[in-house]
């Protein structure tokens, strides 16, 4: 097992640090550097691949002007929104809830997980940090609403509340099914108990954990507000709701959350049921004989991070062929149709990790 | 007053008290077809009680045409409508010709029922746009769209014009049809019979379009008795009513069509599921209009120049016979009608027009109560309302 000093050791080799640096600055680095070589350049990699993809879908040519094929319209984007002047004065409270709802969103930075040797927090319960990360940035987002004080932000904020709680109960009972496999809910303990080979991830050990799979990725949607269960956001009725009055740099750190929100439980939903970050033993052997972690850390990362775009790829497919779900339909959903499925993946988890472990 | 009531209330029991909001919307807002004002009254997410407000379109049309010469009524008929424009241009006319007894020449005649099915196209084409954008469905829109750009080549082509054709004209239409027309007609008409399927595979049955749409917004035959409702609306909730059928006019007589009508596929009939339903059968029966007034178009002359000025003459004064008359068409959205008084001037004396937007606009408030927010798009999409007929 892998501790938290390990960790740190072999950043500071990595990142070139003396030995004495405090722990502290190491893990501060750390996120930063996080945030910025994995975070941000996802976002404009997903964005781009959505906005080129949904367009194929809708026979629509999409980005085509900044750079070859439109490569540089994230960057375009951000650089537009970030001169805009703000569409209108702010009280207080909003700053202080689109605050709190950025720090809900990037404090998830320090627990998600991005290969063997890129786990700041590995405790036993790690693997339920993100969730309450995303019920306090559902609770940051309500608020904000609230304090916006125009109907739109009023309905979107509760909707959004309405829907994270709806889907957290499913999401942390399939949370428990993969825990069930792993024995643990370390995230190196989820790395550990799969593979490489599709055959030996958590989602095809048993019917019960692939069901479990899919009600995982489904609250996923419901609870980050993902179209098609965004009825939160939804721009017929409500102008986008809580979006409606941000514009700028704000609707910039918005927009961003609202994608690392998606990408946080793509990238979850992979370690938990899609093999995690493990490499094939050929590589993982090559690595231990030359001792490079530095490269064996970044092909993980390379490896967790394509499997993470692909199943974002997926969800945006869906989000393009579907209609928006009511929000009243979409918390009828999570309760009545996830939540049985999810106690019923449990129940056949657990007797299925009993039976083996019997015989 | 006996309310309507087309969605179930929870009862207080199972829902949160909680004091009633008020929100006004509009004139300008998302959710509506057009600039309007919705007064709402609403216990949480569900709406107690709307008013509507209309008015903020209003160009004065009527009154502009007796301000100028009958020259230009055509072309302020187009705006009256301007997504299916060619509906006022021929109500219009047909009431000018009974006053001025003319006989449009048949070639004529097929030319405008080709127009005014395509009209019929191109506004049912709109208005599955407005709906897949009201739940969310943006790649139904964008074919949709693509789709449609077909439709306003033709009129291009055989106008000049995609929207505002100003192409009708007392006694025929002003041109005839150009070299190749009637083949891109047919040539359209069977991509959109293609596209029709694509349409209903990708979101006509799809469970989440079903649950937004079917047992939702619904109208009653009580409704339409009440408001006057017409057109596709009505015959959604299963009202016979087609004015191609019941008053023809053109040589609706003669052509063989069905009129579909709701039958509650997926859930109650008449609701805004039948609606939509209802516009993809009508689209599939215009086209077969299509075909066969394509293939059998008769030849001749395309204008009666009885009341017009020669051809190449100086100025372009009209003048229609002292007399009154009354036309109805069946338009995309229902029954357009068309009064006209001329006192034998320069000038029209009198032109009024009955539009259906204004009995849907009427039952509106009776529709809306029971409406969840979120279907207040959708509602209001599936009820095809053009404020710009509205207002004129």
């Amino acid at each position: 097992m892998i501790t938290l000093a390990q960790t740190l050791d072999t950043w500071k080799a990595g990142i070139g640090l003396p030995d004495g640096t405090p722990s502290w600055i190491v893990a501060a680095i750390g996120i930063f550097l996080i945030y910025v070589l994995v975070i941000f350049p996802s976002g404009a990699v997903v964005s781009y691949v959505d906005r080129k993809l949904s367009a194929d879908f809708q026979a629509r040519v999409g980005p085509n002007r900044a750079g070859p094929a439109g490569i540089f319209q994230p960057i375009a984007d951000l650089l537009k929104f970030l001169q805009k002047e703000p569409a209108r004065d702010w009280n207080w409270q909003e700053m202080l809830w689109l605050g709190v709802h950025t720090m809900a969103l990037y404090s998830t930075v320090a627990v998600i997980p991005l290969g063997t040797y890129a786990i700041l927090v590995n405790t036993d319960m790690s693997a339920f940090l993100p969730f309450w990360s995303a019920l306090v940035l559902a609770l940051g987002t309500m608020l904000m609403g609230f304090s916006q004080r125009t109907v739109s932000g009023w309905f979107g904020g509760v909707r959004l509340a309405a829907q994270a709680l709806a889907g957290a109960f499913p999401a942390l009972i399939c949370v428990l099914c993969a825990g069930i496999r792993a024995g643990s809910f370390r995230w190196a303990s989820f790395a550990a108990v799969q593979s490489a080979s599709p055959l030996h991830w958590t989602a095809t050990t048993n019917p019960f954990q692939f069901i479990a799979f899919i009600v995982f990725v489904a609250s996923g949607l419901v609870i980050m507000n993902v179209p098609p269960m965004n009825g939160g956001l939804s721009e017929t009725d409500l102008h986008g709701g809580v979006s409606m009055d941000l514009s700028g740099r704000r609707l910039s750190l918005f927009r961003l959350g609202r994608f690392y929100g998606l990408f946080l439980w793509s990238e979850i939903s992979v370690v938990l049921f899609l093999g995690a970050w493990t490499l094939p033993q050929f590589l993982l052997d090559r690595f231990s004989e030359s001792g490079n972690r530095a490269l064996q850390g970044f092909a993980e990362l390379g490896w967790l991070l394509a499997k993470t775009y692909a199943l974002m790829v997926l969800l945006i497919w869906v989000a393009r062929v579907n209609p928006r779900a009511r929000v009243d339909q979409t918390t009828d959903f999570s309760w009545k149709v996830l939540s049985p499925f999810a106690l019923g993946a449990l129940i056949g988890a657990g007797i299925w990790a009993g039976w083996r472990a019997f015989l | 007053m006996d309310l309507q009531m087309t969605r179930q209330k929870p009862t207080k029991a199972e829902c949160l008290r909680t004091d009633l909001i008020d929100w006004e919307i509009g004139p300008y807002h998302t959710a509506l077809p057009g600039p309007m004002k919705l007064r709402l009254v609403l216990d949480g997410e569900i709406v107690v009680s709307g008013q509507v407000e209309t008015g903020f379109l209003h160009r004065g049309l009527e009154k502009a045409m007796e301000g100028h010469e009958w020259s230009a009524s055509v072309a302020y008929a187009d705006h009256l409508d301007p997504e299916a424009a060619v509906y006022g241009e021929l109500a219009l006319c047909l009431a000018v010709e009974e006053i001025a007894s003319l006989d449009v020449p048949a070639r004529a005649i097929s030319i405008r029922v080709i127009l005014s099915e395509l009209s019929r196209l191109s506004s049912h084409m709109l208005y599955l746009v407005h709906v897949a954008r009201s739940v969310g469905a943006d790649t139904l829109t964008h074919y949709v769209l693509r789709d449609r750009e077909r439709v306003l080549d033709l009129f291009e082509l055989l106008t000049g014009a995609r929207f505002s054709l100003n192409f009708l004209r007392f006694g025929g239409v002003s041109a005839d049809v150009t070299e190749g027309f009637i083949e891109r007609v047919l040539e359209v008409c069977d991509l959109i019979r293609i596209r029709i399927k694509e349409y209903n595979d990708l979101l006509t049955f799809n469970n989440t379009f079903l649950k937004r749409t079917s047992r939702m917004g619904r109208v009653s035959a009580d409704l339409i008795k009440r408001f006057g409702i017409t057109g596709p609306n009505a015959r959604a909730a299963g009202v016979s009513f087609d004015v191609r059928k019941a008053h023809p006019y053109l040589n609706y007589k003669s052509l063989d069509f069905r009129v579909p009508m709701g039958r509650g596929v997926d859930g109650i009939t008449g609701d805004a599921h039948d609606r939509f339903l209802l516009r993809l059968l009508e689209m599939t029966e215009s086209l077969e209009i299509l075909k066969h007034i394509s293939e059998t178009m008769p030849s001749g002359s395309y204008l009666n120049r009885q009341i017009l000025p020669e051809a190449g003459a100086e100025g372009y004064r009209i003048t229609v016979p002292k007399g009154e008359a009354y036309s109805r068409v069946e338009s995309s959205r229902g029954m357009l009608m068309c009064h006209v008084i001329s006192d034998g001037g320069a000038r029209p004396s009198r032109i009024q027009f009955g539009v259906p937007t204004t009995a849907n606009l009427m039952a509106l408030p009776e529709l809306l109560v029971g409406v969840r927010l979120e279907d207040l798009p959708v509602l209001l999409a599936s009820l095809d309302l053009s404020i710009a007929e509205a207002d004129r």
